[in-house]
């Protein structure tokens, strides 16, 4: 206990010393205007970053999703196939599992039941229709090996089999799809780079604004003997608070924002969906809060917890450039 | 000590530059040792305060050799300048006091500088405050002290870290006689000590109660020395 007293009271006493020095840090780097700007910037990159975070998940599961699958349409399924069998006659679609089924790399041969198809028509047609017209067959031919080497081969082998079978490559939407995702991604980070930037450029000038109304006691306390590092870690230290507490509260401000995106995105993306209202309404705040973080892709929660701790490091590392560049003024 | 050999100082006037800069010292050369005291004279405009400066480490000469207390300043690296800037201490003509600190932080400042313990820095601080007859005064604002106060703070805050190397510029101009007087015996206590010191000043009254070696200056030339 009496160590515990004696460690506060040194630490009082060199918080003191330190505040005595004459710099008046809190008059020269204000402690209202910089965070706040630090937050709108903080919510702009979280935002940049969700749509990088974003197009990233969504450009790796088209390149790799679409890619590892191959879908074919099999017209009037269950007229017997032309091919030759040893055996019972087939029909075109089972002729067409059987050669799919075959195919080198070949994970998974699926045939697309009468629901899934349903299912699938239902944006066009509606549910609950009954086709008079005979419905193709709709395989899906997953790859384990992502995507298949000569598509033409197995359609030319396919026709052979089942003619006016169609194969639709998706890795070629895919890769486009991938492509333009990527180029979505880049977008992302370059809106990133660019709030660095203003926050760069606007610390620097909240730092020389603070030089310039503590030039007296900056110029007295350097011919007495403060080191460059000392006058610029002091300045440093306000500036990496300051916007440490506006990156803290930019990503606190984000935060409803990222969910409700993921919410919107959770279809196109792996993240989990919105939990439904009655179960959120029942748990306390805090399984609330763990549901709803639990809608934001990990990448992204990791880049938002980063926002704070990189805010104070551009906050830190500008303000030590801009105050050693001033004090090079000095001799 | 402080050696000069051919000290020469251009001012960077604004808009000029190299020849055309306005010259403040020319071919200044003296030598002051350890422990030495200089009475530093001129009329105003002589180059006194240039001297000053560039012995406050305030700027580096344009031509010559300047060494403080064992560096050539022309070659010193900034981090050393600092190192040496902590063993002077200056009173300015102006006080050049802090105006939001205490008159007891104004004059821990040199040793809060030096990262002293804060203990130490209490009874030193109380001590010299008790010396120069301000104890009373120790969480006065500069702007709330008279003239004559103000400069005892400044002479306190350039004496308490025992300095190498004491310049004062017109140290007594708001001192009465009697702390006048105070003030020079701590100087020749400080000078018996070892440390280096220049005073410059116009005070002919002074110097005859103190006669001391003289550095006369005129139109940034050395005229006498001795």
């Amino acid at each position: 206990m009496a160590e515990r007293a004696h460690q506060t009271g040194f630490f009082t006493r060199w918080n003191q010393a330190r505040r005595a020095d004459g710099l008046a840090l809190r008059r020269a780097l204000p402690d209202r205007l910089l965070p706040l700007l630090v937050a709108a910037m903080a919510v702009l990159a979280a935002l940049a970053l969700a749509g990088a975070t974003g197009a990233q998940i969504l450009s790796a599961r088209w390149s790799s999703g679409a890619a590892a699958m191959l879908t074919v349409q099999v017209p009037d399924p269950d007229a017997p196939t032309a091919a030759k069998t040893p055996t019972t006659p087939l029909t075109r679609s089972d002729a067409v599992l059987a050669a799919l089924a075959d195919t080198p790399g070949a994970a998974r041969v699926h045939r697309l039941d009468k629901a899934e198809l349903d299912a699938l028509l239902a944006p066009w047609l509606g549910r609950d229709n009954d086709f008079a017209l005979t419905l193709p067959a709709i395989i899906e031919l997953h790859l384990a090996t992502g995507p298949i080497e000569d598509a033409g081969a197995l359609a030319r082998r396919l026709a052979a089999i089942a003619p006016g079978t169609l194969v639709e490559r998706n890795a070629e939407w895919g890769a486009r799809l991938g492509r333009l995702a990527d180029s979505l991604h880049s977008c992302a980070l370059l809106a990133v780079a660019i709030v660095a930037g203003i926050a760069v450029v606007l610390i620097m000038a909240t730092t020389r604004a603070g030089l310039a109304a503590r030039r007296m006691p900056i110029e007295l306390i350097h011919a007495m003997g403060a080191t460059d590092g000392y006058i610029a870690g002091r300045f440093a230290r306000r500036t990496a608070l300051l916007a440490f507490i506006g990156g803290l509260a930019g990503s606190v401000l984000a935060l409803p924002l990222l969910v409700l995106l993921s919410h919107v995105a959770a279809p196109f993306a792996t993240a989990a969906p919105l939990p439904p209202s009655a179960a959120m309404a029942a748990a306390d705040w805090a399984t609330r809060a763990h549901m709803l973080l639990d809608t934001l892709p990990p990448p992204l929660v990791a880049t938002l917890l980063a926002l704070a701790p990189a805010a104070a490091l551009i906050g830190w590392l500008t303000t030590q450039a801009t105050v050693r560049a001033w004090l090079r003024t000095l001799p | 000590m402080i050696r000069l050999r051919d000290v020469g100082f251009r001012y960077d006037a604004p808009g000029a530059s190299g020849a055309s800069a306005p010259i403040a010292l020319r071919q200044i050369s003296f030598a002051v040792p350890q422990g030495g005291f200089r009475w530093l004279l001129g009329p105003s405009g002589a180059g006194k305060s240039s001297l000053l400066r560039l012995l406050a480490l305030g700027a580096r000469p344009t031509a010559g050799t300047l060494e403080i207390l064992g560096s050539n300043i022309g070659h010193a690296s900034r981090a050393a300048l600092a190192r040496l800037r902590r063993r002077i201490g200056i009173v300015h003509q102006d006080f050049r006091l802090l105006p939001d600190l205490p008159v007891f932080d104004n004059i821990a400042l040199p040793l809060r500088l030096q990262r002293r313990p804060e203990d130490e820095v209490r009874d030193e601080v109380h001590a010299i405050l008790d010396w120069v007859g301000l104890a009373s005064r120790a969480t006065a604002l500069p702007p709330q002290l008279s003239g004559g106060e103000q400069q005892r703070v400044a002479i306190a805050r350039a004496v308490i870290h025992r300095p190498a190397l004491m310049l004062a510029d017109e140290p007594t101009n708001a001192l009465d006689e009697l702390q006048a007087n105070r003030l020079m015996e701590l100087f020749r206590d400080l000078s018996g000590l070892g440390t280096t010191i220049l005073v410059a000043t116009h005070n002919e009254s002074l110097i005859r109660r103190y006669p001391a070696h003289e550095l006369e200056l005129a139109q940034g030339r050395l005229v006498r020395d001795g």
